[in-house]
């Protein structure tokens, strides 16, 4: 009696497990609608970045709406709040798919969430951005994950090239500060390999974590190494908290870099005078800037009642609007038919598609989703509180 | 034949028998059924909840075994749940080994962390107890960021699937009926656990150590026991938190996750098995209640879409753990146990 | 004085302010705990409440920086009021644990409501207090840190007064040695509790203000809670000179640890180095330094 309860039991399961695939159907596309998701954290200690990226996201999907949309069809963005955390976010997709039915994520939001979803992403053919710029995206292949933005490597190696090339410093005592997290370690093993190939070794590596209230032993022990160079591997917050201990001691560097995380007109505004001998790089353009791309985005700020106070972050609201323009474009080009697989292809006929200054110009084909490897200098302006950028498009130097 | 009116027992063994009426049989059998048939109706976003909600109990119920019975606080089972976590991740990908070998071996590395942290730990109380286990949990948290030989640090490490003899659970609702099985496995070994001289010695030393002492219950002996039992579980919780993500990062298991813990077991109900399992879920399911019915009032009213703001779907998480609280200290099992002698004594509730 | 001794001097010394922070921090949860047995989570919102509300005050209200002060303590110290009355009278007599997790709760809470009512911007602080350093023999101390050891110096002293001679002082004393029997001498423990939630949240209304002086202020505040909670226990939770003690010891450790430790070991033993030291002491003192051993009746 009881054997054969259990076996029944078991073969209940079993053909319950056979079932229990789920069918692939037409998601989020009918005649008049496109239903995008977008999974970023709104809440918490991290919504400062979140929240700009994704207004930035929604406003140009409006913005789009109100030129008529997109093949007469309205995008309708569905955001879902993860809080930065990976079982949330793995929540959320799955939540974005069955019950939203979206066609695809205009961004999965970090690296680890990303990472965390990258199987149902590549199983119901979500296309996305990701937010977070590792090499694991696309090299192996990855078919939905469209890469932008420089990768963390890339950007150190040409803030290494920088001070050899263009500070012109044939020895210069580097040092690196970093928080331990993916950007910093990344970017240490970067720095510390790059200055090997010009043949220069680090003076000093601090770990500097993203809460510090002081930074007075990193800055302390810069100041006895005589480090001239600072690198900074952090996000906003440790940074300036960095900059102001610096000022405290009057430790004044020839510069101290930070990377795209970092480079934002809010470091200005935080730190003044602080911020004087700050050099940033990042893959989008900055909010002062002249380019037809960049003037769309302030142009679409103001339509919906936004001005750089108001968004924070502009830097990040700039990623925002890029991103979905290139989502708007991928939709234009994917003609009547739209669907995940229509949507892949149209990223993958960017050629050299020029977003007028947003991005660095790109291109994705059917092998490669490498993101391109460019990034424009910025430099403190601090009478006008923000940063100006003093380089164009820029990649790594060929090293022999 | 006498009339049977509220609890009649005979014996002491009638007393501590797993189910106690016919009746609990019957629902815990409905329950079954409802739950193997779940799959069938439910999407696959459900289906991943309630597994993310079994990792939780199972990890709930190892916590309520060192705080809730034997009184001892942590603030560190996210360290534990961490130390299994990876020692799955470590282990199954390295030498691709199967899962009966991966759960077992976490739970029991855990535990040996268990007893890393129990033994010095003795002497300890209350809070001085809770911000040892925590020191302790940033220290296993800076050692997994560090060691990147090991853990691969702060880049993650990718888990392979989950492979039943022969049958790879490559997918949530495949995975699901494993975790029942393990979960439901966990839940009586806890209740046997608890009704052994082993589970009465912790609630002994709960209760009052020193008389337990006396009574002649080695304090030394069940202390560690019961933190070494906990952190087993910990680990089986953190090892199926593996196969269930596939993928895991030191950020995954932050002081957070242990005050979550905590508050699982403290609004499910200290002390109470039952309690565990309300907590896990309703810590779990419950923000991604309030988001769906935050979304669906949008849908009514909306002229309000662009206006809400997430931040009232987490004050309303918020509210709801302390107007539970304060309305039953006791947590969820306390508000279970009310609503059943209600019903079991109706009319009569008084 | 040659380089070395300066680097070492330097680090004490900065150490020194941080743990004036971590002190002031660490004095508002022992005020809790000390009457209420309560480890009071939610102690690291209000420190973020206090920031945002002093931030507001200055910027949107144009009031001057004292008066913002002295609002926001006023504020903070109503906050606490309330949050006795509505939170925690009506869990008077239950279980810790409830209480503590009630506390979770209001954390949670008062966070989100922190990110709606304030935004979730990074926010810069106009401060008054001039960003020049002073330099003393080559000792460098910013402005705002001399305000922040005299301001502790000031707070601990107030307090020490209170408690040693003032009538609410000794009530509160009593009650936090024995509930029942303050009771019964008729001490109203109701209007202690009241009073101890209204001074600790005060208490972290001035960690608040001082940290939005020094950081950006935005919702992560709340974390720097966490890293006193060495403080807390290594001064021995029930006594404040200990949290003091505790506080700059953790703050001095800290620094020393990230100016030599981790040139040596690396990967930032900085803030691991606090939680490692207080596990050592409590192997060898299981109630922190100061803390009393409670004697059991069974």
């Amino acid at each position: 009696m009881e054997v054969k309860k259990i076996r029944t039991v078991l073969l209940v399961i079993a053909l319950i497990c056979l079932f229990a695939s789920p069918a692939l159907a037409e998601r989020g596309v009918t005649k008049d609608t496109i239903k995008l998701g977008l999974i970023l954290v709104k809440t918490g200690p991290v919504a400062a970045l979140g929240l700009p990226d994704g207004h930035g996201m929604v406003d140009y999907m409006k913005y789009l709406n109100d030129q008529g949309g997109v093949h007469g069809r309205k995008v309708k963005v569905i955001w879902e709040d993860d809080e930065f955390q990976a079982p949330k976010s793995v929540a959320a997709l799955k939540k974005l798919i069955h019950r939203d039915k979206v066609l695809s994520l205009i961004t999965s939001g970090g690296s680890n969430q990303t990472i965390a979803n990258m199987k149902t992403i590549n199983k119901y053919k979500i296309s996305n951005i990701p937010n977070a710029l590792m090499r694991e995206f696309f090299d192996p292949y990855q078919p939905y994950i469209f890469a932008m933005g420089a990768t963390y490597e890339c950007q150190y190696q040409c803030i290494v090239d920088y001070i050899f090339n263009d500070m012109k410093d044939k020895n210069p005592r580097i040092g690196v500060v970093y928080a331990k997290k993916e950007y910093g370690k990344i970017g240490l093993k970067a720095i510390r390999e790059r200055a090997k190939a010009y043949g220069v070794d680090l003076v000093s590596e601090l770990v500097l974590p993203t809460g510090a209230v002081d930074a007075s032993s990193q800055v302390l022990t810069l100041q006895k190494n005589k480090v001239d160079y600072v690198i900074t591997c952090g996000v906003l917050p440790p940074v300036i908290s960095f900059l102001k201990t610096a000022e405290k001691y009057s430790y004044k560097p020839k510069a101290v870099f930070g990377f795209n995380w970092a480079t934002d007109d809010m470091i200005v505004k935080a730190c003044g005078k602080g911020a004087e001998n700050y050099i940033g790089v990042n893959f989008v353009g900055g909010w002062a800037d002249d380019s037809p791309g960049i003037k769309l985005v302030r142009k679409v700020a103001e339509k919906y009642g936004r001005d750089a106070k108001s968004i924070g972050l502009t830097s990040l609201y700039v990623h925002g609007i890029g991103a979905s323009y290139l989502f708007g474009e991928a939709f234009k080009r994917a003609g009547k038919d739209l669907n995940p697989d229509s949507l892949k292809a149209a990223f993958e006929t960017f050629r050299d598609f020029d977003t007028g200054g947003i991005f660095p110009p790109l291109t994705y084909t059917d092998k490669s989703h490498a993101p391109p490897e460019m990034v424009k200098f910025f430099k403190a302006d601090v009478p006008n509180k923000r940063l100006v950028t003093v380089t164009g498009w820029r990649t790594p130097k060929k090293m022999k | 034949m006498a009339i049977r009116s509220k609890t009649f027992r005979e014996s002491y063994y009638e007393d501590i028998k797993l189910f106690k009426t016919i009746w609990i049989k019957s629902w815990i059998g409905l329950l079954l059924v409802v739950l193997a048939v779940l799959p069938l109706i439910g999407d696959p976003y459900i289906i991943y909840l309630i597994n993310i909600s079994c990792i939780a109990t199972v990890a709930a119920l190892g916590l309520n075994i060192l705080t809730g019975f034997t009184g001892q606080i942590s603030l560190g089972h996210a360290a534990f749940f961490a130390i299994g976590a990876y020692c799955t991740a470590i282990i199954s990908s390295r030498f691709q080994l199967p899962f009966w070998i991966c759960l077992p071996a976490s739970g029991v590395v855990a535990a040996c962390a268990g007893l890393l942290v129990g033994i010095p730990c003795l002497r300890l109380k209350g809070l001085y107890l809770a911000m040892a286990t925590m020191s302790f949990g940033v220290v296993v948290e800076y050692v997994v960021i560090t060691w990147d030989s090991v853990t691969k640090g702060v880049r993650g490490i990718g888990v392979p699937t989950l492979n039943l003899l022969g049958y790879p659970l490559d997918s949530n609702n495949k995975l699901y009926y494993f975790m029942i099985v393990l979960t439901a496995l966990a839940i009586i070994a806890a209740t046997n656990l608890m009704r052994t001289r082993v589970g009465r010695a912790f609630i002994a030393i709960r209760d009052r150590d020193i008389a337990a002492e006396v009574m002649g219950v080695s304090l030394t002996q069940y202390k560690v026991m019961a933190f070494a039992i906990s952190s087993f579980y910990a680990g089986i919780a953190g090892g199926l938190y593996a196969y269930v993500m596939e993928y895991i990062h030191p950020e995954h298991f932050t002081f957070l996750l242990s005050v979550q813990y905590l508050a699982m077991i403290i609004v499910g109900g200290l002390g109470s098995i039952l309690g565990s399992i309300f907590g896990a879920v309703f810590i779990t399911v419950i923000p991604e209640f309030i988001k769906g019915l935050a979304q669906f009032l949008t849908l009514l009213f909306p002229a309000i879409e662009d206006k809400y703001d997430d931040g009232w779907n987490i004050a309303a998480f918020g509210l709801l753990i302390m107007l539970f609280l304060i309305f039953e200290p006791k947590g969820l099992s306390g508000i279970w146990t009310r609503i059943k002698t209600c019903f079991k004594n109706w009319p009569y509730t008084y | 004085m040659n380089a070395g001794l300066m680097f070492f001097i330097q680090l004490v010394i900065s150490g020194i302010a941080l743990g004036c922070l971590y002190a002031l921090i660490a004095v508002g949860f022992v005020l809790i705990l000390k009457a209420t047995d309560i480890l009071n989570f939610a102690q690291g919102e209000v420190i973020m409440l206090s920031a945002f509300i002093c931030y507001f005050l200055v910027t949107t209200f144009h009031l001057p920086f004292l008066l913002a002060i002295l609002l926001t303590g006023i504020i903070a110290g109503l906050m606490g009021f309330v949050t006795e009355r509505l939170v925690l009278r009506p869990m008077l007599g239950e279980p810790v644990f409830a209480v503590v997790m009630v506390t979770i709760g209001l954390s949670i809470f008062l966070r989100s409501m922190a990110g709606i009512l304030f935004g979730h911007n990074n926010l810069v602080f106009p401060s008054p207090i001039p960003k020049e350093a002073v330099r003393m023999g080559g000792i460098v101390l910013s402005q705002t840190e001399i305000w922040l050891m005299l301001s502790t110096f000031v707070l601990i002293t107030v307090f020490f007064i209170f408690f040693k001679y003032s009538r609410m002082g000794l009530a509160m004393r009593g009650t936090a040695d024995d509930q029942d029997v303050a009771l019964l001498m008729g001490i109203s423990v109701k209007q202690v509790f009241a009073l101890i939630w209204a001074v600790s949240f005060i208490t972290a209304a001035v960690s608040g203000v001082f940290l939005a002086n020094i950081m950006v202020i935005n919702l992560g505040l709340t974390f720097v809670a966490i890293s006193a909670f060495p403080a807390i226990i290594l001064g021995g939770l029930e006594s404040i000179p200990g949290a003091i003690i505790g506080g700059l010891a953790i703050g001095i450790i800290e620094n020393l640890a990230g100016g030599y430790l981790d040139q040596i070991i690396g990967g930032g033993v900085k803030d691991v180095t606090p939680f490692v030291v207080l596990f050592l002491v409590l192997m060898i003192r299981p109630y922190g330094l100061f803390g009393k051993k409670e004697i059991e009746r069974v």
